[in-house]
């Protein structure tokens, strides 16, 4: 194997990274401030997919933007799903902040089962994926499709984004503020509903971000909210609830390592990240990045 | 009282199924007791525990596809089984299940809450993800077909009394384990762990003993499992099988004993319905478990009980 062979694989490993950031951050987000457990998060990166390909067709249909098409219609699904969310949050998930884990499962299973269906109401069973033609470039002796370097720009920028926001802004500081006392913050006039339908619908027009990003180099399809949700929190376990840095540091790794793995032992990619994840919650319960008085 | 009654209506009810006429009402039925088991089992942990293992599916996919290894190792030469192999193999299940669930609940029991939820699910899905790709033993994702019973559990209604004779004796075992002194010390250790340590408790074995009673409970689900759909596949593994006995304990109700095995008539049921009649019922099932979720707080058999006491003037 040469080094070119290599560099690619740890390319691919990158962007794979970044679409888990995108999703599991939304995931770490929503259960480090309000304690809750989305497990319908991916079923709405799927929803936000959809819709970004379907704004997308018709923009290419109604004028000439061509593959440019691309940015406005990953706006619009992104704004779809901030919609979405919030409304979600504001009719459901509130509901469920003084619920068990168990019945939050159950909540969130029953949006699975009803956003899937509505998926296949609309869209069909068809798979889907943009028709974006990127001319490759040459690099390190082979041919590299540049738009993953736009993917991985894109996940460090929302990285770095997301971090100033929680930790610079005063919005992001309300929020923080609200995980460690939710009722000092409510005391001082802020109203805390507002700052969990903002979180709630923020982390779900992330994924919609992510979907829509990685519509051009990759089709999505029903079912395959089951398979990434288990990773994503995999990568918000590895790195620690409730930790913007855990999740990206997480997501490198498991990225990473899927991609590298995939190379020596294809079916036992996954093998490696469960166990990678069973060996962090052994040593370390609550992540590389997280702290240790959460239970 | 409320579990009384809903244990003799159950068991009075299983009873007059293969009254019915036609196979789909016994095949239903057999399909409710064995998820039901599954679930009574998950409720050990849940219910008298206080634990979450949401990785139940793997001992009951270790109990089905320890079944089904044996099976296939008996049937080798094309010749159906003989009822000695059959029961062997029905025997295999439980102590594979048992020993999986060993070396989970080793790990698990040190954790408690959200962590011991997610090191279940971890174990769970790391399982499932070593059956899945280990081709030469497991065949993968195509599982094991072919899991042909002997003549006379070929029949629905005959497999369907042998599998509410199984899993009444299971139900009555498992009953028995939740009034022992064992059971009231898993109770005692969910309420508060450091008192039952302070008492004498030794809470972490406690906890690993229960969770491998309950694995071992849910590997004889499995083991029926097998031969009732005639097939194992490595989805009887994953995390959606380990949502199944929440749900249907949710559903029914986690502080009763039967209310899994409730939860498991109305889950199963209804999915069995439903699909019958539309092709969205992901849609039809989904807004159901919605309305119970939002509307039935602790299950249909507490608010039968809440009901129930209202109406006799005692309120609770």
């Amino acid at each position: 194997m040469d080094l070119s062979a290599l560099a690619l694989q740890l390319l691919s490993g990158l962007s794979r990274a970044m679409m888990l950031f995108l999703l599991a951050s939304g995931l770490s987000l929503t259960f480090g401030v309000m304690n809750i457990l989305n497990f319908a998060h991916a079923t709405l990166w799927l929803l936000g997919g959809y819709l970004c390909f379907s704004v997308f067709q018709w923009l290419t249909q109604a004028g000439g933007l061509g593959s440019w098409a691309l940015v406005p219609a990953i706006a619009t699904s992104m704004a779809a799903m901030f919609a979405i969310g919030w409304a979600l949050e504001r009719f459901l998930i509130r509901r469920m902040y003084g619920r068990e884990l168990p019945e939050q499962l159950l909540l969130t299973f029953a949006l699975i089962l009803v956003i899937g269906d509505l998926i296949k109401i609309i869209w069909g069973t068809q798979n889907r994926r943009l028709p974006v033609v990127i001319e490759p470039i040459e690099m390190l002796d082979s041919f590299v499709n540049p738009y993953y370097f736009v993917i991985i720009a894109a996940g460090c920028a929302v990285a770095a984004g997301l971090w100033a926001f929680l930790h610079r802004s005063r919005y992001g500081r309300i929020v923080r503020a609200a995980v460690y006392s939710r009722d000092m913050v409510s005391a001082l006039g802020i109203r805390i509903p507002t700052i969990y339908a903002g979180v709630f619908a923020l982390g779900v027009a992330i994924a919609a971000l992510s979907a829509g990003l990685f519509l051009p180099v990759m089709s999505i399809g029903l079912g395959m909210d089951m398979q990434i949700i288990v990773q994503c929190f995999a990568v918000v376990v590895i790195g620690g609830f409730g930790s913007i840095l855990g999740t990206f540091v997480a997501s490198l790794i498991v990225g990473i390592v899927y991609a590298f793995t995939i190379l020596i032992w294809p079916e036992g990619a996954l093998v490696v990240i469960f166990l990678i994840l069973v060996a962090v919650l052994i040593v370390r319960p609550w992540g590389l990045f997280g702290s240790e008085q959460r239970t | 009282m409320t579990d009384r009654v809903a244990a003799i209506l159950l068991v009075v009810t299983f009873l007059a199924v293969p009254l019915v006429p036609g196979d789909f009402a016994v095949v239903v039925a057999t399909e409710i007791l064995i998820l039901g088991l599954f679930a009574l089992s998950f409720n050990l942990v849940h219910g008298y525990m206080g634990q979450i293992s949401f990785g139940h599916a793997a001992f009951f996919g270790l109990g089905a596809y320890g079944t089904a290894l044996v099976f296939r190792a008996f049937k080798g030469a094309g010749t159906g089984v003989s009822y000695a192999e059959f029961a062997l193999s029905m025997l295999a299940g439980l102590p594979l299940a048992a020993a999986g669930a060993l070396v989970v609940g080793y790990f698990c029991s040190r954790l408690t809450g959200i962590y011991f939820a997610i090191l279940s699910l971890a174990f769970g899905e790391l399982i499932y993800h070593v059956v899945f790709s280990w081709y030469g033993f497991t065949g993968g994702d195509d599982g094991i077909q072919g899991l042909l019973p002997p003549p006379w559990f070929r029949d629905p209604v005959n497999y369907y009394y042998f599998t509410l004779a199984v899993v009444f004796v299971a139900s009555a075992v498992l009953w028995r384990i939740t009034r022992s002194p064992f059971g009231y010390a898993l109770r005692m250790l969910r309420d508060n762990a450091r008192r039952a340590a302070f008492v004498g408790i030794d809470v972490r074995l406690c906890m690993l003993c229960n969770f491998v009673v309950a694995g071992a409970f849910a590997g004889i689900a499995g083991s029926l499992w097998g031969p009732f759909s005639r097939s194992v596949s490595p989805v009887l593994l994953g995390w959606m099988q380990s949502g199944i006995p929440v749900f249907m304990t949710l559903i029914g109700g986690s502080g009763h004993f039967t209310g899994p095995m409730v939860g498991s008539v109305v889950y199963t049921g209804l999915n069995a319905y439903v699909t019958r009649f539309t092709p969205y019922w992901p849609l039809a099932i989904g807004i159901v478990i919605l309305l119970l979720v939002l509307f039935v707080p602790g299950g249909i058999l507490s608010m039968v009980e809440k009901r129930a006491a209202t109406r006799s003037g005692k309120g609770r």
